[in-house]
């Protein structure tokens, strides 16, 4: 019974995790941003999601919807306003822009989180689920909400595999991710592939922030612990590794379900962090990590 | 070189004993200010160092800041042992954890050094939240004994400490171990061609900064009585010593200092704007990324290089 | 010589930025303005509460001519839910604005960093909202020093046994009900809450099969509720403030077929039920005071006053935080006008104010808990409510009770209830 629980209830978990890690590693992997403002994103999408619902009475599908635009509007202004500016500099060195946009980005971070416990205050809010009701899964009681999220998420994660392996655009991100300057050479504008990557990043990340706030809730005292989270799952996985982050996902997901479960609620995070910890010592470029 | 550094030496004491003299003017409270913005110099002075001469992005500053505030303030609050021993013991346990980030993280090039230092704070975050009853949690615990009630007391403390930290500091990396550092730090290959033992020196900077950094992060817990993560872990801090040393001017050591004092006393001046002031902090900082990388010192060196 | 100017100019910098902090450090106006600080979490619906309220009350006794003439200025802070800015802001408040009393913070570990430094620099200080006991256990095993503390709001032992009182009348009585697990956060305030739970639930008559104490960081209840449930409790008995939303609607779209009762701070705001998109259904919370439900002559029109000008109902915070500033200003005026600390700590220790929450007077030194605010009836019992169709209602005691319990459809109460 115990057993199922667990297999249940850290499914839908891990696929929440690896929806947002996926996006995370993707932008590393094409332009080499690690965002530290990801957990900002999915923040102004959950709580703009709720708002739409909650505050202007628009129907729980049009407020997840304005939610999403809402991340993916963040992620442009983050690329736009915070890496691109810093990326193109010429006061910084090149060797340093990579400190300097991690600074960047966190700092970006820092102000969506203010604004946003500005404008909300720091309760966390809950959109509506999409469907209601509880479903009787191997016997355990699970709300079909989270059956629906395990399968966007699946379905989502399906749709980019194909995006980057059958279509010309995917193989071109895929290409910009080992090779900027090559990919240049075979007539794509960079610019053009940045903004897609950027365009499916804001995607991941707003789904994965609506979709976390009508499953467990979210407020803006969540924002660095979502982008810690989503960061330490690729780094186990490995940087830029899509199917890295995805395995990662799950290892972490089941981990935390399992100590919760089986050990005491309080030390959730802790198997996770040591698994960090060894990784780093013994295998830092994780498990399928590239660079 | 002998020129320069009288000059400086000349200047940096006229700016002491100005800033030993302010307490006869102004009100305990910004006395207070003060007194925590020198705190952080050390701060980012240490950073600057392990940065700007070893050439090593530490993303977490603060994980051995909260190393050594944390131990100091249990050793303290659970065991009631004195001042001192407190600090010292944070001190070495910054050091302990320096050595223990050092040695596996700079085995890493590029993108990776930078996000162990990162994993790092974020462990130590954990760690404190989840003992939350000994450590407070994320709302902070509270240490019995401070270093003094008196403001003027307090502020000359921590003016001192910083004066002998800077002094500290400034020499070493002006010395034969710093130059060393230096070329270390930017072309590490020619420095072991060299016959320089690049991670011995690297290990060494670790070490230093980590004692510096363990040693203000304890005080700075027995200035304000208690410890936090958003005042000593937090990676709003890290970023703030890291702005803080970018707006003073990188490898320049003393620019870090003085970037911290303004970051600090202008956090306090926006204090009235009440939420917002961290926003408006982190705005300004970005400003400061994007278009001031060199820094204020950076800025004034530099220019007199180029003429 | 580039190189001494470009030093030079560096240090000019810093002695104009010195300068410039010239004007503050002239001497605040202190006039015939009585200046009270309010440190409050902004970005906390309950911290944002205590300020609004604290700014009302002054506006109120302001209007009325003020105390004696004199007018009521409140001083705002905001410490981003941190001790060590809650401390930095006392240190302004008392050393720079020049306040002659803080109110501060609902949450105990802020309220813990800042009770050392009332004491050190003599100022009297009152929470509307921390619930430790140590707050108050500090001021009996120090007075001396610490006698400058009060707390403005019950402490967490008679958080919990208003909570048995009702459970007691509500639960075990007309429902049967035999068997609870306690279930809180990890957090300073919550340690002498469930001591107090695990006394006085047993005595009457709810055997408490389990006690879960969750890292005040969680966001994934499910392995809590599925381990609640596994014990079959009859009753989950909360103490939780720093979450409340993400329990909640857990609770609620997992069916978790237990009620849920005890304290839940975040479930004393109105905006709960919009953050919790209506799952707060069927929640029972202890608070200050509810909307409609008049505890004394001045608690409706009080709740009328805020909701008109802010759109929400007030948070207990908000209820505690007016009662204050009032027990402040009559303390002064008790004290013949001085604020001098000392004297004002002697005119606190004589308050009997009836305020919005009830009869509002504190302990002496003769009792275990100085200076806390004393429990009972007459005095301040606080009520419990249930959230019914977006509407909290009062449904403890019997006497001001406005509605009658009633569970959603996914509650299942054991068959001797009913």
């Amino acid at each position: 019974m115990r057993a199922v629980q667990i297999l249940v209830d850290g499914f839908a978990i891990s696929s929440l995790y690896g929806l947002a890690a996926v996006g995370f590693t993707l932008i590393f992997g094409v332009s080499g941003v690690l965002n530290l403002a990801h957990g900002g994103i999915m923040v102004v999408a959950a709580l703009i999601g709720w708002a739409a619902a909650a505050e202007f009475g628009l129907n729980s599908y049009a407020g997840t919807g304005l939610g999403i635009l809402a991340g993916l509007a963040t992620a442009y202004a983050t690329y736009l306003i915070v890496v691109r500016p810093i990326q193109r500099s010429r006061a910084i060195r090149p060797e340093e822009t990579e400190i300097f946009v991690l600074t960047g980005t966190l700092l970006w971070g820092i102000m969506i989180q203010v604004g946003m416990a500005y404008l909300f205050s720091d309760n966390p809010v809950t959109i509506r689920p999409l469907v209601a009701g509880v479903v009787n899964v191997l016997g355990v009681r699970t709300p079909a909400n989270e059956i629906l999220i395990a399968i966007i998420a699946w379905a989502l994660i399906g749709l980019l595999w194909l995006l980057v392996n059958r279509t010309r655009t995917g193989k071109a991100l895929l290409g910009a991710s080992m090779n900027p300057r090559g990919v240049t050479l075979l007539g794509y504008e960079l610019t053009r592939i940045y903004f897609i990557a950027w365009t499916i990043y804001g995607l991941l990340a707003g789904i994965a922030g609506v979709l976390l706030a009508s499953f467990l809730g979210v407020g803006t005292a969540n924002t660095g612990q979502l982008t810690a989270s989503a960061f330490s799952i690729v780094v186990l996985g490995g940087l830029g590794s899509v199917s890295g982050s995805l395995i990662a996902a799950y290892v972490v997901g089941y981990l935390e379900t399992m100590t919760a479960y089986l050990v005491a609620p309080t030390l959730r995070p802790i198997p996770a962090l040591i698994l960090l910890v060894l990784v780093v010592y013994v295998r830092p470029q994780g498990l399928l990590g590239r660079r | 070189m002998a020129f320069l550094r009288s000059r400086v030496l000349w200047i940096g004491a006229a700016v002491v004993v100005t800033a030993a003299l302010l307490p006869l003017w102004l009100s305990a409270y910004l006395l207070g200010v003060l007194t925590a913005a020198y705190y952080f110099g050390v701060f980012a002075m240490a950073w600057d160092l392990l940065f700007g001469f070893a050439g090593e992005v530490n993303f977490g500053p603060t994980f051995l800041i909260g190393l050594g505030a944390y131990t100091a303030a249990i050793l303290n609050s659970e065991f009631g042992l004195p001042i001192p021993v407190c600090v010292v013991a944070g001190a070495l346990a910054a050091v302990v954890g320096g050595i223990l980030l050092a040695v596996p993280a700079l085995r890493l090039r590029g993108p990776y050094f930078g996000l162990v230092t990162l994993v790092a704070v974020l462990l130590l975050q954990n760690l404190i939240v989840i003992f939350a009853g000994v450590t407070g949690g994320e709302i902070g615990m509270t240490v019995p004994d401070v270093l003094s009630i008196d403001e003027k007391v307090n502020y000359w403390f921590a003016l001192a400490f910083l004066t002998i930290c800077a002094v500290l500091l400034y020499g070493l990396s002006r010395s034969a171990v710093g130059l060393i550092l230096q070329a270390s730090g930017q072309d590490a290959v020619e420095a072991s061609a060299l016959g320089f033992n690049v991670t011995k020196h690297k290990i060494a900077a670790f070490c230093i900064s980590a004692l510096f950094s363990g040693t203000a992060g304890a005080l700075l817990i027995f200035y304000m009585g208690t410890a936090s993560i958003n005042t000593v872990i937090d990676l709003a801090i890290a970023v703030q010593i890291i702005i803080a040393a970018v707006l003073g001017g990188r490898r320049t050591i003393l620019g870090a200092a003085l970037g911290a004092v303004v970051l600090i006393v202008a956090n306090e001046f926006l204090r009235p704007l009440g939420q917002l002031n961290t926003f408006v902090v982190s705005a300004v900082a970005l400003a400061v990324i994007l278009f001031f990388p060199e820094g204020l010192l950076g800025y004034a060196l530099h220019r007199g290089e180029r003429e | 010589m580039t190189i001494l100017t470009g030093a030079r100019r560096a240090l000019l910098a810093g002695a104009v930025g010195a300068v410039g902090l010239f004007p503050f450090g002239a001497l605040a106006q202190s006039g015939d303005t009585i200046k009270i600080g309010v440190i409050g979490e902004e970005s906390a619906v309950a911290g944002a509460s205590l300020t609004k309220a604290a700014v009302m009350a002054a506006d109120e006794i302001n209007a009325k001519g003020g105390l004696n003439g004199r007018k009521v200025e409140i001083i705002t802070y905001d410490d981003h839910s941190s001790a060590a800015d809650a401390v930095r802001a006392f240190q302004r408040a008392v050393s720079q604005d020049k306040v002659v009393a803080v109110i501060a913070s609902y949450i105990s570990e802020v309220v813990l960093a800042i009770e050392p430094w009332s004491a050190r620099l003599h100022m009297p200080f009152i929470t509307p909202g921390a619930a430790s006991n140590l707050i108050s256990k500090a001021v009996h095993d120090d007075y001396d020093h610490y006698k400058y503390t009060f707390h403005g709001w019950l402490t967490s032992a008679f958080i919990a046994q208003a909570v048995c009182d009702y459970a007691k009348d509500e639960f075990v009585g007309p429902r049967h009900m035999t068997t609870a697990v306690v279930m809180s956060e990890d957090a300073a305030w919550t340690k002498p809450l469930d001591e107090a739970y695990l006394e006085c639930l047993p005595k009457i008559g709810l055997k408490v099969l389990d006690h879960i104490r969750f890292n005040p960081d969680t966001s994934d209840f499910t392995p809590i509720f599925h381990q609640i449930e596994d014990a079959h409790p009859d009753v989950i008995v909360t103490g939780i403030s720093h979450v409340g939303v993400q329990p909640t609607v857990q609770w609620h779209d997992q069916q978790v077929p237990i009620p849920m009762v005890g304290q839940s701070s975040q479930a004393t705001t109105s905006t709960f039920w919009k953050d919790t998109n209506g799952a707060a259904e069927g929640v029972i919370t202890d608070t200050a005071a509810a909307p409609g439900v008049a505890l004394t002559p001045s608690t409706v029109p009080f709740v009328t006053e805020y909701e008109k000008k802010f759109g929400v109902t007030p948070s207990y915070t908000g209820y505690a935080s007016f009662d204050m500033v009032h027990v402040i200003a009559e303390a002064i005026e008790r004290a013949g006008g001085s604020t001098d600390p000392d004297k004002l700590v002697i005119a606190l220790e004589a308050t009997d104010h009836l305020g919005t929450m009830g009869r509002i007077q504190f302990y002496g030194r003769d009792n275990l808990y100085t200076h806390a605010m004393k429990y009972g009836p007459g005095l301040v019992t606080t009520i419990a409510i249930q959230w019914q169709d977006g509407k909290q209602m009062c449904v403890w005691p019997r006497d001001k009770a406005n509605s009658k319990i009633a569970f959603p459809s996914f509650i299942k109460l054991h068959a001797s209830a009913n």
